[in-house]
């Protein structure tokens, strides 16, 4: 990708003229909006508009077959509007962005640059938001009548104004190229007659975000993404539903794996199903556990990653009590999160890592706020959040980390490079020796060893339901993989296992990390696990994590009815 | 392909055989569609959409045709489908695995709900009907091919912007769009009782439509839609052009239009509002299953042989009609979703009503199918319309009706009559839970009065009433038809219709005031901006 970063950094804000037409025509939108705090009475102090412009192919294939194939082009606009003042204005109440009136403005945007079209989508928009202010900011003091918040906290900071419009690098999707690779890896499944499901998906996108705001921020820049995903399912003899996946993610599709690269690792995950079909059930299990780099670096993209911004809870309306999601890290600034030799940070600014382009990069937020290295973990303990321009007790400004567009009228944090590093490793060769010594120690028949969690997760509706119930605290991704490491050093692959009480909290366990290091790309979103489908805002991230050893960890057997196997033997297949 | 789907149903249906409990009939539906869709406003191109998907629907009966899983339990209605995605390359492999999963699936929950059928048989009363599920049908063997879609996607792009643009300088409408969209199905059956059917069509269509805020916030729109059997048979521009004007004028006039008040007394309804109202009060009360589901209102169940319409009325319900009045109707087919051949039926003649709509599910005295068995992808089939034609005898120029209208007024002394020249969508309430009662929303409605002043546009306008006592109001009908192309949604999900109509004269219609938005119109007024087309940049 070609990008120039040319930040100024404007000392006051005038609404500016853009040349692109985009930003053009929300600057003018945004000029004529302040005259309607004349007719509605209240001060309008904050004014944004956004435009996420997306191009994209998606293919997927099935066993030698083209599923589907489609090119798509759209284009997403945004509103928000802050009426009152900083310290006090319509936003972070339950209702903030309730609307019960008629919506005249389309959600799609024209796909031509034509100024007027354009300025009547932000004419209506910013009216619409407006009145859904209007109405917030009275109902938030009415409800606030009636109850005492906690603490009191501003409702916005300030952010130094950033004027980024880059070029837009050219796309280009190679379709048919790719629609005959996919083709050719999906057929790999025909070999292989116990696997009930299986695909392979395809995309490449190019969304060019454009941002301006009443503060004099300007922004037009691109992300541009690729993926190759594989997913195959099976059903074991006595009913259990197994599955693997394999993910190839970059920000430049040039740089995905070549072909022989990407038909070797699908075979690896096509017999890896084939031997967790014939695998063993696990028992119940409590005792020393070790994660290679891969599965370390995944789960700390879980526990850590997804954990490490706290939510502004919003003003409830007296007796609506909603439960909103709590990080795991919440309330703990200051206590020891991992053991003293581990520092962790987040980098958005870091573009490569070892000559490796990184995911997680990007040159300023969705709020227009440049990024800056945050240390969430310095010698075990938790130092920092990640956070946007919404206060909360314990991140009072902005670190660059607006990830998604969020709730009750801000957005929310998210990890980006994640970089998690001890100061003392074990040769990761010696890892497994550490455990079997464990093992031995404690007089146990076998540890345990995780190579691959379900993360981001392909997990079903339905399996996500029965993995996030019945459980108390919040559930860790499933291990894909797990092996039984006995003394002599075998391992053995065991099914139908998960994770009891691995969340933040069982870090501080971790006896031992490895001098390997894993690079791990992945697509994000908003839902549990970054389940894969879960959230139609995605962003790229990266963690780099060595392989850990935990000194004690359970792993238990869940009791779930299993379905019954096909009535019917399957077709067979022909080659 | 179709011998794949075959093999894989009979190598199925064989081994499925051997369960217990055992299916008696399996039938695979593959429908493949391919649609493209242009879509601009004020001058610009909003999205262009096109795709491909091919998806299959399986149906599996356990039991047997007196009593199977497809059987109605209250407040439960038999779902099996799943729109599960095919190939779109006819590989072998991958068709051969996703039709064997499919069909464990849904052989599972159709025994599954066999069982609670019978559970529930012992503790509830019978019904009325005593007819079984599943009636015999031939088998059919048939392979049409449907022409290519044509769809010159520059062209249309170029158009819909150049038809969108006349909005550019009307700052009253709020929203407005010109919608192009290409479709073409293929549908691909076989069952286990040897039917192997390939059919299909091809629909086109141009929506052109806008919103507007009155002063008092009330919400109003227009809009003019044209249907055809192909993209080739949609009306010149200048026809199209025409009609983005009148959505226009339309809109504008409502805008100012004075607000309507609750009223009784005569009116005229124009051929497509009547289409509208018989659609609704009529068509949806003749579907063969509401007569034997006991929570249906079933207003016709038992009136099979009597007059429900004044004697100079008839209703028929043709699939196999592709114009009427020099329009392309919508809802044509050459088989229905059960792979039954389509026919006319007669509903009413003369006023007497001789038949219900029925799918494969059998009531009592009808025991077999008159193809009208129809769904929406991954919907389960029901009796739905086809084209509703309504015939008269009775039949004056449209200038005698009016004159008709006048007298009526004048009869009833009453302030004014009401015509209703087009009215949007309706919906009405066939189950016993609710009021026996529909509802047709209006949308361009006049008052004319018998002193000769001009008649007066109004807005906000409902009718309201109850079936059979608005048929019986029928006094005279006009001597042409008009036709209104359309969606309809029921359980079976929607499904392309039409409903043909001549006007009617009603001696009199009931109108209630619309429910009113309370919130203001934009606090600024439109953008003053010149209007420059551009590309992607």
């Amino acid at each position: 990708m070609r990008r120039r970063d040319l930040v100024f950094l404007l000392p006051a804000a005038a609404l500016a003229q853009s040349a692109d037409p985009v930003l053009k025509a929300m600057q003018d939108e945004m000029a004529r909006a302040r005259q309607m705090s004349v007719v509605g009475g209240q001060p309008i102090f904050y004014i944004e508009c956004t435009l996420d412009e997306a191009v994209a192919f998606r293919a997927t294939a099935s066993l030698g077959a083209m599923f589907s194939a489609n090119a798509s082009s759209y284009r997403v606009p945004r509103v928000s509007m802050r009426i009152g003042e900083p310290k006090f204005d319509n936003t972070n109440y339950m209702f903030s962005e309730v609307f019960m009136g008629t919506r005249f403005d389309p959600e799609q945007f024209p796909i031509d640059n034509n100024p007027a079209a354009m300025r009547q989508v932000y004419w209506l928009a910013l009216d619409r938001a407006y009145k859904t202010a209007l109405e917030a900011i009275g109902r938030k003091r009415a409800a606030l009548r009636n109850i005492t918040q906690a603490e009191e906290l501003a409702d916005f900071t300030t952010a130094a104004p950033v004027k980024m419009v880059l070029p837009v690098p050219n796309w280009a999707a190679n379709e048919d190229a790719w629609k005959g690779r996919i083709t050719r890896l999906s057929k790999i499944f025909a070999a292989y007659p116990e696997v009930y499901t299986s695909s392979v998906d395809y995309e490449t996108s190019r969304d060019i975000y454009y941002f301006a705001n009443n503060e004099g921020t300007e922004l037009r820049y691109t992300e541009l993404l690729a993926y190759v995903r594989v997913r195959a399912n099976g059903q074991a003899p006595d009913g259990m539903r197994l599955r693997d996946h394999v993910t190839f993610v970059s920000n430049d599709v040039t740089k995905l794996p070549g072909e022989a690269e990407m038909e070797k690792t699908v075979r690896e995950s096509a017999d890896n199903l084939r031997a967790l079909l014939k695998a063993p059930q696990g028992e119940s299990y409590s005792g020393p556990v070790l994660f290679e780099a891969t599965a370390a670096a995944q789960m700390f993209s879980d526990l850590i990653g997804s954990q490490a911004a706290v939510f502004r809870k919003p003003v409830m309306e007296p007796g609506r009590n909603v439960n909103l999601p709590i990080s795991d890290l919440e309330g703990r600034l200051g206590s020891r999160v991992l053991p003293s030799s581990f520092t962790v940070v987040d980098d958005p600014t870091q573009k490569e890592y070892r000559g490796r382009t990184l995911l997680g990069h990007y040159p300023v937020d969705l709020e227009g706020v440049t990024p800056s290295p945050v240390v969430l973990v310095e010698k075990g303990t938790l130092k920092n959040y990640l956070a946007t321009r919404v206060p909360t007790r314990d991140a009072k400004t902005s670190n660059g980390h607006a990830r998604l567009p969020g709730s009750f009228g801000g957005y929310s944090a998210f990890a980006s490079n994640l970089f998690v590093k001890s100061d003392e490793t074990t040769p990761a060769s010696e890892m497994k020796t550490k455990l079997i010594d464990m093992v031995k120690q404690r007089n146990k028949p076998y540890g345990m060893l995780v190579r691959k969690l379900d993360f981001p997760s392909t997990a079903g509706f339905d399996e996500l339901r029965a993995m996030l119930g019945g459980v108390s605290g919040r559930v860790a991704a499933l291990p894909l993989l797990v092996y039984r490491v006995y003394p002599d050093g075998r391992e053995e692959l065991v099914r139908g296992m998960r994770f009891r009480g691995l969340n933040a909290r069982a870090l501080k366990d971790i006896v031992a990390a490895g001098s390997d290091e894993a690079v791990f790309d992945y697509i994000g979103n908003a839902a549990p696990f970054s389940i894969v489908g879960g959230g139609n805002y995605v962003f790229g991230c990266t963690t780099v994590a060595p392989s850990v050893l935990f000194e004690d960890l359970e792993l238990e057997r869940p009791q779930i009815e299993l379905p019954k196997l096909p009535v019917v033997p399957p077709p067979p297949l022909t080659a | 392909m179709v011998q794949v789907l075959d093999e894989e149903l009979n190598r199925n249906f064989t081994a499925l055989k051997k369960a217990d409990p055992a299916p008696y009939f399996l039938s695979y539906e593959m429908i493949d569609t391919e649609a493209t869709s242009v879509t601009a406003t004020l001058g610009a191109l909003q999205n262009t959409n096109s795709g491909k998907s091919r998806n299959v629907d399986i149906s599996v009966r356990v039991g047997d045709a007196k009593l199977d899983n497809y059987r109605q339990i209250r407040g439960d209605r038999p779902q099996f489908a799943g729109a599960v995605s095919m190939p779109l390359d006819d590989e072998p492999n991958a068709l051969r695995r996703r039709l064997w999963l499919e069909t464990d699936r849904v052989y599972r929950t159709a025994a599954q709900r066999l069982i609670n059928i019978k559970t529930n048989q012992q503790v509830k009363l019978e019904g009325d009907d005593k007819s079984g599920d599943f009636s015999e049908a031939p088998p059919v063997t048939k392979f049409e091919t449907v022409a290519p879609l044509t769809f010159d996607r520059a062209k249309w792009q170029e158009k819909a912007r150049k038809w969108s643009a006349y909005f550019s300088d009307k700052p009253e409408v709020l929203a407005s769009s010109v919608v192009v969209v290409g479709q073409r199905e293929v549908k691909t059956l076989v069952n286990t009782e040897g039917t192997k059917l390939q059919h299909g069509r091809q629909f086109a269509r141009i929506l052109i439509s806008a919103r507007g805020k009155a002063e008092d916030g009330m919400n109003l729109s227009a809009s003019e839609t044209f249907e055809a059997e192909d993209m080739s048979r949609l009306p010149d521009d200048k026809a199209v052009q025409a009609a983005v004007e009148k959505v226009y004028r339309k809109l504008a006039a409502l805008l100012k239009a004075p607000l309507a008040e609750p009223y009784t007394g005569p009116a005229i309804l124009s051929g497509k509002a009547a289409g509208v109202f018989f659609h609704e009060i009529f068509g949806h009360r003749i579907e063969g299953h509401r007569q034997k589901d006991e929570t249906e209102g079933q207003t016709f169940t038992k009136m099979v042989g009597q007059k429900i319409l004044p004697d100079f009325l008839s209703v028929k319900m043709d699939p196999t009609l592709h114009r009427l009045a020099n329009i392309d109707l919508y809802g044509w087919y050459d088989f229905d979703d059960e792979g039954v051949v389509a026919r006319p039926v007669s509903v009413v003649k003369a006023g007497v009503l001789e038949n219900f709509l029925l799918s494969r599910s059998p009531i009592n005295g009808f025991p077999v199918s008159n193809g009208h068995g129809r769904k929406q992808l991954g919907a389960e089939v029901v009796a739905r319309q086809s084209n509703l034609v309504v015939e008269s005898t009775k039949a004056v120029s449209n200038a005698d009706l009016r004159k008709s209208l006048i007298a009526e007024i004048k009869k009833q002394n009453k302030p004014y009559g009401l015509y209703f020249e087009e009215v949007s969508s309706g919906f009405t309430i066939t189950s016993r839970r609710g009021m026996q009662a529909f509802a047709v929303n209006p949308v361009m409605v006049y008052k004319v009065f018998a002193d000769g002043r001009p008649d007066q546009l109004i807005r906000g306008a409902d009718i309201v009433g109850t079936p059979l006592a608005s048929f019986a109001k029928i006094a005279e009908t006009s001597n042409d038809v008009t036709v209104f192309n359309g969606y309809c949604g029921a359980e079976s999900g929607q499904v392309p219709v039409s409903a043909s109509s001549p006007a009617l004269l009603v001696s009199e219609i009931e109108v209630s005031l619309r429910e009113r938005s309370q919130e203001r119109p934009p606090f600024l007024g439109r953008p003053a901006g010149l209007t420059v087309s551009g590309g992607l940049n």
